[in-house]
């Protein structure tokens, strides 16, 4: 009878509770999830859309994203290098809406209102927000290099630092160049997009070149002194590419101080160097709608809490990927996609009224030197009281010395990491 | 006892609106740190062609393989690397969350 009398008791406060909840809207709203808009649809934006449906699917998602389709940037070396084609690196997004029910908005967020809580499009449209995700990239700076614009990246100087049709330029002019020219490749200061692709871009057009155009150099024309997996990938250009691949760090006279594109040459501190092919990387800030919404420092980045990725500058709001000052992670598609999950966790946490789960994130980069030899970076973070900061001990770049079989493993993981990226990514 | 079948109605009739007491649940720091795995090894939906699948695997089984990465006393491409980023403790609850999710 006790039991009974305890059962009876806490069902009518379990009953109670719920209409409790129904008659209050604050929590009404929470029932129905809220309302999430994520600005860019690249690995950081669709990740993060993705998985605040999987951990809540009664919050109403909503994706803004500019181009009907995402072009990558990692393996967009490959298409330069013939390996793969832009057709293979070409994704859509539909399964996010038709598997998840994230609702895809094809437009440009051309203004945020942080106090009021709503973004404009460039239509004019006006969407509200409970919760707002920036995941906009990146953008150059075409005032970035002396003597270099948009129009000389559209003509004779491509970046091809954002995937799609500079890919297919930089490829164009590489099968127009005579068999023994010289490739200019000029990669930036920190921080930027991807550290390690100016020197896999290098390796993959080494690759091109040696096995169609072999009398041809290469030439890296440096800011830096120093570059990510530089002893993995200077051996590997040594065993593979022997006197093909001359880099030029800043201190050495590797730092670009003007370009002409008119008479394609690189003036550095030390003199003139003449392209056949010339590559710019620029330097870079975070994404257009990051800055006019507010949400970026004075160097072009966006300052975040490495708890969680909720920006410094607004309330509600949460910034991750390249945009974002990650502390240790670097700027890569992994980092975005791990940064994605725990910005899920958060949101879906903060509408709840829950607990937010401790933030752990990881990053994996693969490179290619050649189809068959594959090297790679990763690393395990926590947030810290600097940021967020790698977890001791751990992580780190493929061993030094491995044989062959090794160099190939890594190759064919990183075909097995992408299609798993694109899979974990967009559904 | 008599009161069974109305206790069970009651409770099905709770249960038909668990989705939103289940969604007020904390997501738990296990969880969180489980989905950083599918980037590589796809999820129990999807299988990766060169990483081995996780999701459903038996929990011995995982731990063992991520504490031998972690020593050095399995041959591995990157997940010694990863390994040492957690300790014992998260490794065997990462394996334990895994092999049921």
């Amino acid at each position: 009878m006790a039991k009974q009398t305890f059962t009876r008791r806490h069902i009518l406060a379990a009953t109670g509770a719920a209409a409790a909840v129904i008659g209050m809207p604050h929590i009404a709203r929470a029932q129905n999830g809220g309302r999430v808009l994520v600005i860019g649809g690249g690995f950081g934006g669709a990740t993060a859309a993705r998985y605040i449906k999987l951990f809540d699917p009664g919050i109403e998602v909503t994706l803004i994203e500019r181009d009907p389709a995402y072009v990558t940037c990692p393996f967009s070396n490959y298409v330069l290098g013939g390996i793969r084609t832009i057709e293979d690196i070409t994704h859509r997004r539909d399964p996010l809406q038709q598997r998840y029910g994230v609702k895809l908005v094809h437009g440009e967020a051309t203004a945020v209102d942080t106090n009021a809580r709503r973004v404009r499009l460039k239509d004019g449209t006006q969407l509200n927000y409970d919760r707002l995700v920036v995941a906009p990239g990146i953008e150059l700076k075409y005032d970035g290099v002396p003597g270099w614009n948009e129009q000389a990246a559209n003509t004779v100087m491509p970046h091809a630092w954002k995937a799609g049709p500079q890919t297919l330029l930089l490829k164009k002019q590489l099968e127009a160049m005579r068999d023994g020219g010289t490739v200019i490749v000029a990669p930036p200061a920190n921080p930027f997009r991807c550290p390690p692709g100016p020197y896999e871009r290098v390796s993959m057009i080494a690759w091109y070149l040696k096995t169609h155009k072999p009398r041809s150099k290469i030439l890296i024309l440096d800011a830096k002194d120093a570059f990510s997996k530089q002893g993995l990938f200077m051996g590997a250009w040594e065993s593979q590419y022997p006197g093909m691949i001359t880099w030029i760090a800043g201190k050495d006279g590797g730092k670009v101080e003007s370009v002409d594109p008119k008479s394609m040459t690189i003036k550095t501190g030390f003199g003139t160097e003449k392209g056949d092919v010339i590559n710019i990387i620029p330097p870079q800030t975070a994404g257009k709608i990051a800055l006019d919404a507010g949400l970026a420092e004075a160097n072009g980045w966006c300052a975040i809490d490495p708890a969680s990725f909720a920006s410094r500058k607004a309330a509600h709001v949460y910034v991750l990927g390249d945009a974002s000052i990650a502390g240790a992670m670097p700027k890569s598609g992994t980092a975005a996609n791990s940064q994605a999950k725990v910005v899920a966790a958060n949101v879906v946490s903060s509408l709840r009224g829950t607990q937010a789960p401790a933030a752990v994130y990881h990053n994996t980069c693969y490179s290619l030197v050649t189809p068959e030899y594959g090297i790679s970076v990763t690393g395990t973070y926590r947030p810290g009281p600097q940021g967020v900061a790698e977890v001791p001990n751990s992580g780190g770049v493929s061993p030094v010395r491995a044989d062959a079989a090794f160099r190939k493993s890594e190759a064919e993981h990183t075909a097995g990491w992408y299609a798993g990226i694109i899979a974990d990514t967009f559904g | 006892m008599r009161r069974l079948p109305y206790l069970v109605a009651v409770s099905a009739a709770l249960l038909a609106a668990a989705p939103v007491f289940a969604q007020q649940r904390n997501i738990s720091d296990t969880a969180l740190a489980a989905q950083t795995c599918n980037v590589c090894h796809g999820s129990a939906s999807y299988v990766s062609p060169t990483m081995p699948p996780i999701h459903g695997v038996d929990a011995t089984t995982l731990f063992t393989a991520l504490t031998e990465f972690k020593t050095d006393k399995r041959p591995y491409t990157i997940m010694g690397r990863i390994a040492r980023g957690y300790s014992d403790e998260q490794l065997k609850a990462l394996a334990e969350y895994l092999s049921k999710n």
